[in-house]
């Protein structure tokens, strides 16, 4: 099968990760609508605590990211044209650079939490930590998710395309999530 | 008529029924939901018991009668999980932490409050002591709740006889992570994660409300498609 | 692996990684400009919606997809910009302190 042609229409992966797409993207919505509602009222206290982001780990963090969603698409496409091991190279190297972000965040905690930006220091900084924690989390699922995949991918046949694009539309989501997260609390200023 | 699916009509009614009466009664009867702030006063917590009084009382004493029910709830939930391809032990499972649950979840909350009602020239301090208690009890416990999200979204998704679609699977996932979002409750007193705050609370319930009703639909579909076999449901 | 499809790929997350670069440079050039605080929100939000938007077509393949599909995940985008600037206007509407 050497992948779809391109006047046929498909969902990738499991319609109903994309309702929890969707759904988890409006939840996220209201979350940064209620830090932007947040920031506005209060923009000078907000300014000088963001004070305390490198923007370059930010940038770093993102550049990361995309990356992830790169090798995870090349994984997709790879496993629909039946190069499994491709595919399995591409899935590991996805969970390279989420470990990379992960590595990369819980630096950044530690560092901002030894200067005294902690959790409870002011608002920004409690929208802060919120945000990227409930992101962490879920790139924490990710890891089963890209796991999941892998599975997939190297037992013996019948392998599930539709899992794996599953897992690869679930991991998209967290790129894009940061995307917006890295635009709202580092560049935002 | 009976076509064997009485008692499963009877455990769904119940629920509807049930939640509906528990929206009225923590919204309109008791006004303990929306929860008031964290950050009151000693004196202005009494005056909230004092305002409250009757409604409390009364309310709750209606949440204790009734509450029971919660068991035929938890039954019918735990139906659905034994109904899937996978392991009994899931089911039995979410009965044990759904039956825990209405401690956080419902009685503890009316404990206290009622507690609070019951002698309105308490001292101050002891008020404020119940009202923190109440409202953390309530708004700010989640290990049960986000476990037993887990467990059914689990069970969901490993299933084979299609019970629920594996959307629901995954909203599953979305309420266990509200519940999460619900922790920082603990620590602060005032701002969107207080346990009256706009992310802690408002939209917390958004997700809650939206998963309740989903669930409520998903079980009558499945009580009206139930063949009372062990394959994949028609 | 189909090398127009793998080329694609390559040249989206180039343009992405770009764009990020390039918000290096943004950020403190806005701040200096004097730019009102509505405008750097605007531009900020509005470059992070583009590269959403991106992802979600070129990575996640619904330029391929169903037409409801493109129709809700742009309905997500769209309402996600008018709430995020709404919630900025708002908020400048009701100052704390």
């Amino acid at each position: 099968m050497n992948g779809r042609p391109e006047a046929v229409r498909f969902v990738p992966g499991q319609p109903d990760m994309w309702a929890f797409v969707l759904f988890e993207g409006f939840v996220f919505t209201a979350y940064f609508t209620a830090y932007v509602f947040s920031r506005a009222r209060s923009p000078g206290l907000f300014l000088q605590s963001q004070a305390h982001l490198d923007l370059r780990v930010g940038v770093f963090n993102t550049l990361v990211l995309l990356a992830s969603s790169w090798s995870v698409a090349r994984c997709v496409q790879a496993a629909r044209e039946g190069g499994y091991r491709a595919a399995t190279r591409n899935a590991f190297l996805t969970m390279s650079f989420g470990f990379g972000f992960l590595v990369s965040k819980l630096r950044e905690w530690v560092v901002a939490i030894e200067h005294g930006f902690t959790f409870t220091a002011d608002e920004f900084s409690s929208f802060y930590y919120f945000l990227t924690g409930i992101h962490f989390l879920h790139l924490l699922i990710g890891f089963v998710a890209l796991a999941v995949a892998v599975h997939q991918l190297r037992s013996p046949a019948p392998h599930s395309q539709e899992i794996v694009e599953t897992c690869a539309t679930y991991w998209h989501t967290i790129d894009f999530l940061w995307v917006l997260i890295f635009a709202l609390l580092y560049v935002m200023r | 008529m009976n076509d064997g699916k009485r008692e499963l009509w009877i455990g769904w009614w119940t629920l509807v029924v049930f939640y509906n009466v528990y929206g009225l009664l923590f919204f309109v009867v008791t006004r303990t939901q929306p929860p008031p702030e964290p950050s009151l006063t000693p004196a202005q917590v009494v005056q909230w018991f004092a305002e409250r009084r009757h409604g409390l009382i009364y309310g709750y004493a209606f949440v204790f009668i009734v509450g029971g029910a919660t068991a035929i709830m938890n039954a019918t939930l735990a139906y659905s999980i034994r109904r899937m391809s996978v392991s009994r032990a899931f089911a039995y499972s979410y009965l044990v932490i759904y039956a825990l649950a209405t401690l956080p979840g419902m009685l503890i909350m009316g404990v206290a409050c009622t507690v609070g009602a019951m002698r309105p020239d308490r001292d101050p301090a002891l008020m404020s002591w119940i009202y923190d208690f109440a409202f953390l009890s309530f708004e700010g416990t989640m290990g049960v709740f986000l476990i037993g999200s887990l467990v059914w979204m689990v069970a969901v998704l490993l299933d084979e006889n299609g019970v629920f679609p594996k959307w629901f699977g995954y909203l599953n996932l979305c309420n266990a992570l509200t519940e999460v979002v619900v922790a920082p409750a603990w620590i602060f007193k005032n701002g969107a994660f207080a346990w009256n705050g706009t992310i802690a609370w408002w939209i917390n319930m958004g997700v809650f409300v939206t998963y309740t009703i989903v669930f409520l639909t998903l079980l009558r579909r499945m009580i009206l498609r139930e063949d009372f076999g062990t394959g994949a449901l028609p | 692996m189909n090398s127009g499809a793998e080329k694609r790929l390559m040249l989206v997350w180039l343009a992405l990684s770009a764009i990020t670069l390039a918000q290096l440079g943004i950020g403190s050039v806005g701040a200096q400009a004097g730019l009102a605080p509505a405008a750097i929100a605007a531009s900020a939000i509005g470059i992070a919606l583009i590269k959403v938007r991106i992802i979600i077509r070129e990575f996640m393949e619904v330029r391929h997809a169903p037409v409801l599909l493109c129709r809700l995940t742009d309905l997500w985008v769209v309402l996600t910009g008018v709430m995020l600037l709404g919630g900025h206007l708002a908020g400048t509407a009701f100052p704390k302190r």
